[in-house]
């Protein structure tokens, strides 16, 4: 079990007697240091898609299936194609990725975990660290530099997030996959 | 064919669960509703409440010995382990504030709804809802409403009051908006309320400023520039946390004073205030000219109140508060001048940070932007509740459920 909290995309949860494949969390702070968790959801089985809510410490079910080590290779559009040490490919929906698409990039080294439902690739979990380039984001503001300051950018694959006001275009920086927050320059 | 629907007054009984943390705020939110759905439609509330002490100070008449009790027209149980009372499954089921429901509870609701499922019972397991806390952060839109899926097939839906259309609104009582018109355009209610609370020597022109908030030295700051004032001030503070902050003008321990005392410091006069129920308060905040006050409950008394006030919001971790006082401020000052606007958010955020200097200046400022204040305090709750309040969303969405 795992609390909502903990629930990353890529997971895949029982309710009510069905497997249902992570796509995206949203973490918001509700009152008295209370969280909420939005999640979006895909019925393993019946290809259907919802959204759900969770108080951040409600214990779901996230089971155990069958998981392989492995690397992103190419996209075929709909498809992601992972392969395994022994270059087994495997095909996952780009659907299925969820948020973690955001993190797919050519040539990327990163191990992920694809996971499989009844032989069926399903779902893939990044790391919870990866290392991404920064391909832009604006000269630093300085002058305003009481505090966390931060400021939007993009990443190579064309996402965007906050990250620290002293990063470049160019650099290299780590992100929690988790949250989709900035962690820091490397 | 058997009906599937249940044959009774549909969603007539209502449960209400709150467990009490902070004295007054969820148990005065969770009060008002129940009290709103017994008074304006054919609902049956039944409140329990973990702490029957805290809710008998908004409730006098209240009995904190009796495990049941109705008053108002609502049941109130007390909610202890295991529950003192038989609880029998309504029709709907409301978790205030995220609190846990008892674990019997949950069972009976599953065991209906598996009933129901085999065909054995015509009767649906309870709408299950989760009533959230008040926030005017965007976010709020997207999770309000939706389900939230448990994994013994039972449904719970989030429930978020706010102050947007795609939220599930804000608890107003029919009618409360024009008690308050009438009571404001009759000054001698405001002089009737005060010689009712034991407060002397106020005089019609004074500034009367009514204090509700949580400890913080922006309050001693305000305390100190109100001494040097131009004309008399008048600070209404109840026994609580807003004096633990002002222990430099007192003239002995906060357990010492007594309702009614007053406390002279140049043109200030602290008055002690006396507990009073929910429609006192109200009738406070109405007649006061500034209003200053925390948590839930009183911060949504003061929008109605239609008058300036200080939200001194509840503090979470990592200040995150901060971020729910600015998405307030920046719906409440949408209408007011540039100027104005930023005075007065300052006032807000340096009062909730502590920051005595900006709290003083700020006040300072505003003091010439008081008619405008005025002016958007009026205006806000009509824009704001536009005809379409917590409960009766709250009754639609049960409907739709």
């Amino acid at each position: 079990m795992k609390t909502a909290h903990e629930v990353r995309p890529g997971n895949v949860i029982m309710l009510d007697g069905n497997p249902w494949v992570v796509l995206k969390t949203e973490t918001s702070r509700s009152g008295r240091n209370a969280a909420v968790v939005k999640l979006k959801l895909k019925n393993v089985l019946l290809d259907s898609t919802t959204e759900t809510s969770f108080k951040g410490e409600d214990k779901l079910d996230v089971i155990v299936l069958d998981r392989l080590d492995c690397t992103y290779s190419y996209f075929a559009d709909p498809m992601y194609v992972f392969m395994d040490e022994e270059f087994n490919q495997y095909d996952v929906e780009a659907e299925n990725l969820g948020d973690a698409a955001a993190y797919i990039t050519d040539g990327m080294e990163d191990v992920c975990q694809v996971t499989f439902y009844e032989e069926k690739a399903i779902s893939v979990e990044l790391p919870i660290i990866v290392t991404r380039e920064v391909t832009y984001t604006e000269p630093s503001a300085r002058g305003d530099t009481s505090g966390k300051v931060m400021k939007p950018a993009t990443i190579a694959g064309g996402s965007t997030l906050s990250v620290a006001d002293f990063v470049k275009t160019g650099d290299m920086i780590e992100i929690d996959t988790r949250t989709n927050e900035f962690k820091k320059r490397v | 064919m058997t009906s599937r629907v249940k044959t009774a007054m549909p969603l007539a009984n209502w449960d209400i669960f709150c467990a009490v943390v902070d004295n007054y705020g969820d148990i005065g939110v969770t009060w008002r509703l129940a009290k709103q759905l017994t008074n304006e439609y054919p609902i049956s509330v039944t409140l329990w409440v973990d702490d029957l002490t805290s809710f008998s100070h908004i409730l006098p008449s209240l009995d904190p010995e009796l495990t049941s009790q109705v008053h108002y027209g609502v049941k109130i149980n007390l909610w202890s382990h295991p529950l003192p009372v038989s609880f029998n499954c309504p029709d709907v089921i409301i978790e205030a504030f995220a609190c846990n429901l008892p674990d019997d509870v949950v069972q009976i609701m599953y065991d209906q709804h598996q009933a129901f499922k085999k065909n054995l019972s015509n009767i649906k397991a309870p709408v299950w809802l989760n009533l959230e806390y008040l926030s005017a952060e965007s976010w709020v839109e997207g999770c309000h409403g939706l389900p939230s899926m448990q994994n013994n097939g039972l449904k719970k839906h989030f429930y978020f009051p706010g102050f947007t259309e795609k939220t599930g609104g804000l608890i107003c009582e029919k009618g409360t908006l024009d008690r308050r018109k009438v009571w404001q355009s009759h000054l001698h209610y405001r002089m009737q309320l005060f010689d009712k609370l034991g407060l002397k020597d106020i005089a019609s022109s004074d500034t009367v400023i009514s204090v509700f908030s949580y400890e913080t030295p922006a309050l001693l700051a305000l305390c100190n520039l109100w001494i040097q004032s131009k004309k008399p001030i008048h600070a209404l503070i109840p026994k609580g946390r807003s004096l633990n902050c002002l222990q430099p003008l007192l003239p002995c321990s906060i357990e010492e004073l007594k309702p009614g005392q007053q406390i002279k410091h140049g043109e200030l006069t602290l008055h002690i205030l006396p507990m009073t129920d929910q429609q006192g308060f109200d009738e406070l905040l109405w007649s006061c000219d500034f209003n200053i006050v925390r948590g839930e409950d009183s911060f949504l008394r003061a929008q109605w109140a239609a008058k300036p006030f200080i939200w001194h919001i509840y503090p979470q971790e990592d200040d995150y508060h901060l971020i729910k006082l600015d998405a307030f401020l920046n719906l409440y000052c949408s209408d007011l001048s540039e100027n104005t606007a930023h005075f007065y958010q300052k006032l807000n955020i340096s009062f909730n940070t502590g920051n005595q200097e900006d709290t003083h200046k700020a006040w300072e400022s505003l003091t010439c932007n008081m008619p405008e204040l005025n002016k958007n305090a009026k205006q806000w709750p009509i824009n704001t509740l536009n005809d379409t309040d917590l409960a009766s969303r709250l009754v639609q969405f049960v409907k739709n459920s």
